[in-house]
């Protein structure tokens, strides 16, 4: 298990200090594959390199295990070489000097019999396919090969915990996708607690049992995959996965303010949606819902209904191969909708359209955006 | 729990810190101490007297204008000489598609084999305005009644020819790899819109790489204005005196007792003008990077076809090859193979015999000087190439922690290149006369000169080498549980191999051929081979001389031959 609290971290940059970390806390049980997603520069792989030990942050404190290998208020500091977790590089680093058996073995050679060596490293290199590479030079193998290798080199000393940073960010799509899964196989096989650091939004749902998303230096939000894109708490994190639609609304003076839900008015009608923020009376904000949530109808279809509808005029139709990519334009705004290739109408068009309450979610106006919601572990 | 304060890195770069430090600012600030302190026959430890008289009597002095006066022509003709040869070769190899280019840009590097007081000897053999073989069959061919002229090399175009020519290949080493490294997308934008080649050369291509040739050409002033070999050889017989010769002759006069006093002065007056070039010199290669590209993919810059031109190209860089390296070497082995010098001839030729290179070794002086030279070379090359490690290592990966030490770091390890060989020498004398170590007067005091000038050159070989070498290979070494010491020498070092086998190589050779650090610091037990030629020429023992001369020819090259082997090798082993 990693305990991560309060990390902040300061660079010296070219133009004075970089706060590259603020506040950032989070904990990844064992077991888990815990993954860090963010856009370039927003701290994910400082995060990652100060678990490592590779950067020492400024404050805060990290326990792996029960064993506490930083803690800024009594200077503890546990340098890299000793804290036993195994790391693959965005580069591999796989070191062109030596073989693939010399790199693998690097790990455990001081530590072990040359009869023990041999099995371990045997046995690491034939679980992720490399054992008839084993005595060729580093660089004379493929992308995907040198990844296997530098995942062998991690895990061959049995690290209680693995660090990835961007790993599969060098390989061709098809075989990132193959990768995805075995990464994720072997990693739940091993029962061993992961943490990944990515901008791939994609590989990000598909892989983590919870994601932490990043942006500038924070730890905006953690839940897992599905809480991350369907109930958002934060407009930053419904903003970066998938693509979302934003658009500006009122809250509304009475209306059903029940549990949840609050209703809110906008340009092309009225809608209830799933409350994310605390609202007042005519307080400006921003409706949130997903393209692929927007259901077309007729016009006879929605004429019962009085709230969370619309109308538009059909603007452009690009053709994505399982599903079609849809503006509408309705007054002022632009909608984005996802749709089934055979239920597509043409350019031009007049359309009608429903959104589920339940689609919907209400965010504080732009300027509220430093709000951070981070409650206690970071959990939800 | 552990604290990060004192761990193996950090103890490994104060201990760096600390010997850089030493090694170069030590002797700088002896050298000013001397300046100012009234010594006359006294040594600078035991004058008691503060003051100016030494800098006073420099400036008031009638010799001193002189002085100043051949320098600067000496360094302005030497450079009107050396660098048009030099940018001429780099644009023909680099930029053309002149035929046998491998060949040439490796034998264009074949002067450095021969040390630049060989070269002397052999240009005085080719031009002593007397018996010089040139002046000999010029003389003939036009039929001239005087005996000595038309050339003499005793003179400062003389001095200035040698010098010049010496100074190609580097040159053309540095010079050449700007021309590598210009975008070729921008002369192709030239021919784009039209222009031919001529044009784009002209105002494209050189524009371009002007700042790199004002680079080069201040770099090169500091060279020649800290030479010693060839002024002091030949500005001797023609009472031609430049800065870095005078220091010599103030501590080694034939007359009175060595005035340190005036020395050191001297010396800081050399410093302080190298010191200014090269801060101009780093103003303009700080922001070479603009006409660069970074070669991920190899793009090649176009080749000009000289179509016409290609017969006179070719034959220039014979005729240079030849006049730089065949011509002098030939004389020096006609020198050793005649018991008394003689011009060519028919008679000459029946006198040659190879008795000389069989009878020096009964010398013991020869003996130990080669002995003590190939000791020195390699306890140089050595210490250069481990304390250029520690130097490149603390610069390049020490720069986020403590950006400030490492930056002075680089500063004071470039130092050496501003600092006369000669100046080194003298203050080096300065500091150890009494203490603090006991190396006066061994072969150490002359291997601690060498490395002191030598850490510039070493240590930029290695932080450029291992900027190549990405950061994350040492900290996977650090992941997987390696601590420092063995991440440096199991995963740094062999990565570095290249770059430590180039030093190693560079570093002997120079040590080997060096001549002024040797003969200001040299007794008759830790002669060298360099001194030794010096001392052989200075008494009349041409012969004798030009044998050593061939023999530390022989050695240069196949030291730097071995330098090749051994690259080729590795990287033939890692395919």
């Amino acid at each position: 298990m990693i305990y991560v609290k309060d990390l902040a971290k300061i660079f010296q940059g070219p133009k004075g200090e970089v706060r590259a970390l603020r506040g950032v806390s989070f904990t990844a049980e064992r077991g888990q594959l815990f993954t860090l997603l963010g856009s370039s520069g927003c701290g994910k792989t400082t995060t990652l390199r100060c678990i490592a030990g590779l950067e020492q942050p400024v404050e805060g404190e990290i326990v792996v295990d029960d064993r506490a290998v930083f803690r800024a208020s009594d200077g503890t500091f546990i340098p890299p070489e000793q804290r036993r977790m195994g790391m693959v590089f965005q580069s591999y680093a796989i070191w062109p000097h030596m073989t693939v058996f010399q790199n693998v073995a690097y790990p455990l050679s001081q530590a072990v019999s040359r009869k023990e060596l041999k099995e371990r490293v045997g046995r690491v290199l034939d679980q992720l396919g490399l054992g008839n590479l084993s005595d060729r030079l580093a660089p004379n193998l493929s992308g995907g090969q040198q990844q296997r290798v530098a995942l062998a080199r991690a895990l061959v000393a049995q690290p209680q915990v693995l660090l990835l940073d961007e790993p599969l960010s060098n390989l061709d799509a098809r075989l990132r996708e193959q990768m995805r899964f075995e990464l994720k196989a072997l990693q739940e096989s091993l029962n061993i607690t992961t943490v990944y650091v990515t901008h791939d939004q994609e590989e990000a749902l598909a892989m983590s049992d919870r994601i932490g998303l990043m942006h500038d230096g924070v730890l905006v939000e953690v839940g897992s995959p599905t809480d991350l894109y369907l109930r958002p708490a934060h407009k930053i994190t419904a903003d970066f996965l998938g693509t979302s639609n934003f658009v500006p609304v009122t809250v509304l003076h009475g209306g059903s303010q029940t549990g949840d839900e609050m209703s809110v008015e906008c340009s092309i009608g009225s809608f209830i949606a799933k409350r994310s923020v605390e609202w007042q009376p005519g307080m400006p904000a921003t409706l949130f819902f997903r393209p692929e949530y927007i259901e077309l109808a007729n016009e006879s279809d929605t004429a019962g209904m009085k709230l969370n509808k619309g109308t538009g005029i059909v603007e452009r139709v690009v053709f994505l191969g399982n599903s079609t990519d849809i503006v509408i334009r309705c007054g002022e705004t632009r909608l984005r909708v996802r749709e089934h290739p055979a239920r597509t109408p043409a350019p031009g068009k007049p359309v009608h359209f429903t959104i589920a309450p339940d689609a919907c979610i209400v965010f504080p106006a732009a300027s509220d955006d430093r709000k951070i919601v981070s409650s206690k572990e970071g959990e939800r | 729990m552990n604290k990060r304060k004192f761990t193996t890195r950090s103890w490994a770069f104060g201990l760096t810190l600390l010997v850089v430090s030493y090694l170069v600012l030590v002797p700088l600030v002896m050298l000013f101490y001397a300046s100012i302190k009234s010594t006359e026959d006294k040594l600078p430890f035991e004058a008691t007297v503060t003051t100016l008289s030494n800098y006073a009597l420099l400036f008031t002095s009638p010799s001193t204008l002189p002085i100043l006066l051949n320098t600067l022509l000496f360094t302005a003709g030497s450079l009107a000489i050396g660098l048009p040869i030099a940018i001429l070769f780099a644009w023909l190899l680099e930029r053309t598609a002149i035929p046998a280019r491998k060949w040439f840009s490796a034998l264009i590097l074949l002067p450095m084999t021969i040390p630049s007081l060989l070269s002397a000897i052999a240009w005085i053999q080719l031009l002593d305005p007397r018996i010089g073989l040139v002046n000999i069959m010029v003389r003939a061919v036009l039929g001239m009644k005087a005996d000595t002229g038309p050339f003499d090399i005793y003179s400062l175009y003389g001095m200035c020819l040698v010098q010049g020519l010496r100074l190609v290949p580097s040159a053309y080493l540095m010079i050449s790899a700007s021309f590598r490294a210009m975008d070729p997308s921008l002369e192709e934008q030239s021919s784009m819109a039209g222009r031919n080649i001529a044009q784009t050369t002209m105002r494209v291509t050189l524009p371009i790489v002007r700042p790199a040739l004002l680079a080069a050409l201040i770099y090169y002033i500091i060279v020649v204005v800290e030479a010693f070999d060839v002024p002091g050889l030949l500005g001797f017989t023609a009472r031609i005196r430049v800065l870095s010769t005078a220091i010599y002759w103030a501590t080694h006069s034939e007359v009175g007792l060595p005035d340190y006093g005036l020395a050191s002065a001297l010396g800081m007056v050399v410093l302080v003008m190298a010191l200014i070039l090269m801060w101009l010199y780093h103003l303009l290669t700080k922001h070479q990077e603009r006409f660069t590209t970074i070669t991920g993919k190899g793009y090649r810059p176009r080749q000009i076809r000289l179509g016409t031109w290609t017969i006179p190209a070719v034959a220039v860089c014979i005729f240079y090859l030849f006049i730089a390296v065949i011509l002098p070497f030939l004389m020096l082995l006609w020198t050793s193979v005649q018991p008394f010098y003689s011009v060519p001839s028919v008679d000459a030729f029946s006198r040659v015999t190879f008795e000389g290179y069989s009878s020096i070794w009964s010398d013991g002086n020869v003996v130990r000087s080669v002995w003590n030279t190939i000791k020195l070379a390699l306890v140089t090359a050595t210490a250069s190439v481990f304390l250029s490690i520690f130097v490149g290592w603390c610069v390049v990966r020490q720069k986020q922690e403590s950006g400030f030490l490492a930056k002075y770091l680089a500063t004071v390890s470039f130092l050496p290149q501003s600092v006369p060989s000669i100046v080194i020498a003298l203050a080096l004398i300065f500091v150890y006369i009494r203490f603090p170590l006991p190396i006066y007067g061994t072969l150490w005091i002359i291997a601690l000169a060498m490395t002191t000038r030598y850490i510039a050159f070493s240590s930029r070989t290695t932080t450029a080498a291992l900027m190549q070498v990405h950061g994350e290979l040492e900290e996977a070494s650090q992941m997987s549980g390696a601590p420092w010491l063995r991440t440096l020498r199991k995963i740094t070092m062999p990565l570095l191999a290249p770059a430590m086998i180039n030093v190693f190589f560079w570093v002997a050779v120079h040590a080997m051929q060096e001549l002024s650090m040797a003969l200001m610091l040299y007794n008759p037990k830790t002669i060298v081979v360099s001194a030794t030629i010096w001392n052989m020429w200075q008494n009349g023992k041409t012969a004798d001389a030009a044998v050593l001369g061939v023999l530390l020819i022989f050695m240069s090259a196949l030291l730097l031959l071995g330098g090749q082997v051994l690259s080729h090798m590795r990287g033939k082993s890692h395919q």
